[in-house]
């Protein structure tokens, strides 16, 4: 399994997608879906294909300027694998 | 009051060009003549996605045997729920998969009943493999989410590993691996099909070293035959309190099964609205929550981890649906569990290879609905 590099570009798999909107939003995929709170969705969002990992880590660094940027760093790294493992991500 | 369901299955017909010997259809298959309507089901969907379902398995039967599923398809996609084909491929091309994709298709489950050709057309009684080999790498390329299904068993658990480097070759997102599950046709040929504990336990290794190994690449959901377990499957999620399904006349069930159980009335689409019957009716409150348990579940700790297991199940093996389920090894009934066991065990598990000539003594086909 390709490891998460700051390089990669991270997208939905095959068969994920968006339903529903505001607080209501939820990613569907096969068999499951997902309702993510700000930070996870915030990271989802920007798997499409076109953010970097580390143009994504970037932005939540700006985002939440109060919180560690070390630990948003691999906070977003450590969701990514456990999206890619699910069959969610793919990069 | 109860939260609507996650997902709603509806078998769309129970027309079928394979006879699977372990198929999770009723004994007793509604007619082809009172199947619902197109507008009937789109109907239904909208109602389904209004209750807040988020996924729609389309099954049957096959699902393709209906000319118009592409329309059925459609209609779901619009109404928001994400859908799912769960078939045999027989009567997919790549001109009438294009228009499924088109119309909003999500997912695509394609079913084998084995890695080699001859046991998977003796399981499946009919030449169907290598139409469903010549179909996986265009649904590959459909741009749907692709899952391929193995059901596993006595006859073909001993060459697991070739089954998984099948799948595997065939590239999919998602692969199931699910034991058959002791209902309908599979109860009917539970002798043929249980595995022994050796085969299992395998069985159990194989899989968490292909799911190791994939990891990342193909996602493996296994299904673990209950037999074999201490405690029961939380079934359906517990009874009403996630899943509804509707069969080809419209009868709305709380399981694949649940018409075994004769104390109970099933309502129908055509008769009742979908809210009504989800929230209301007699059939999906009968066995929802605590109440109706019985000793040992009532005080267990588990109760609200497994639900006291599959009322069909203790139906079919006690002849009490309110019973706790006999795979439970706290089971009052668990020595009927037990009793099969021992007896299933008492002679080795058999590659289907072996067995091949003796099919007229082996096992009873699933037949065509009327």
């Amino acid at each position: 399994m390709p490891q998460p590099e700051e390089s990669s570009l991270p997208r939905l798999a095959t068969g994920c997608r968006w339903t529903g909107e505001g607080e209501e939003r939820t990613l569907l995929f096969p068999e499951g879906a997902l309702r993510l709170q700000s930070t996870g969705r915030a990271i989802l969002e920007h798997c499409d294909g076109q953010h970097t990992l580390l143009q994504i880590v970037q932005e939540l660094q700006t985002t939440f300027s109060e919180s560690d940027p070390g630990k948003i760093r691999s906070d977003v790294f450590i969701f990514i694998e456990r999206l890619q493992q699910k069959g969610v991500v793919t990069f | 009051m109860v939260a609507g369901p996650l997902a709603l299955i509806v078998e769309i017909t129970y027309r079928c060009p394979l006879h699977c010997v372990y198929c999770s259809n009723p004994l007793q298959m509604a007619s082809v003549s009172s199947e619902l309507k197109t507008e009937e089901w789109i109907d239904v969907f909208q109602q389904a996605a209004g209750l807040g379902a988020l996924h729609l398995h389309l099954t049957g039967g096959e699902p393709l045997a209906r000319e118009d599923l592409t329309e059925m398809v459609k209609s779901a996609h619009l109404a928001g729920l994400y859908t799912n084909l769960i078939t045999s491929g027989l009567g997919l091309t790549q001109t009438r998969l294009r228009a499924l994709v088109d119309a909003g298709l999500d997912h695509v489950q394609l079913s084998f009943q084995d890695s080699r050709e001859p046991t998977a057309n003796w399981i499946a009684g009919t030449r169907a493999h290598a139409l469903k080999v010549e179909l996986a790498p265009i649904i590959r390329r459909a741009g749907v989410a692709f899952t391929v299904n193995l059901v596993v068993h006595r006859q073909n658990l001993d060459h697991i590993e070739e089954m998984i480097a099948f799948a595997e070759s065939l590239q999919p997102e998602r692969l199931e691996i699910a034991h058959a599950q002791y209902y309908g046709w599979a109860l009917k040929n539970r002798d043929a099909l249980l595995p022994t504990r050796a085969q299992l336990e395998n069985s159990v290794q194989v899989v968490a070293a292909a799911q190791k190994r994939l990891a990342g690449r193909i996602r493996i959901d296994a299904v673990v035959p209950d037999y074999y377990a201490r405690f029961p499957k939380a079934c359906m999620g517990g009874w009403g309190q996630r899943l509804m399904l509707i069969n080809p006349s419209g009868k709305v069930l709380p399981c694949h099964a649940a018409e075994v159980i004769p104390a109970l009335q099933f309502e129908n689409v055509r008769e009742r609205p979908l809210k009504w019957i989800w929230q209301e009716s007699e059939s999906f409150q009968k066995f929802r929550g605590e109440d109706w348990m019985p000793e040992p579940c009532r005080s267990c700790d588990r109760r609200s981890q497994d639900f006291g297991g599959c009322r069909c199940q203790a139906l079919l093996l006690t002849g009490d649906a309110a019973a706790t389920d006999p795979v439970c090894s706290l089971a009052p009934q668990h020595s009927l569990i037990e009793r099969e066991l021992a007896r299933v065990n008492a002679t080795p598990g058999s590659d289907a290879q072996e067995v091949s000539t003796e099919t007229e003594v082996l096992w009873d086909y699933r037949p065509q609905p009327k």
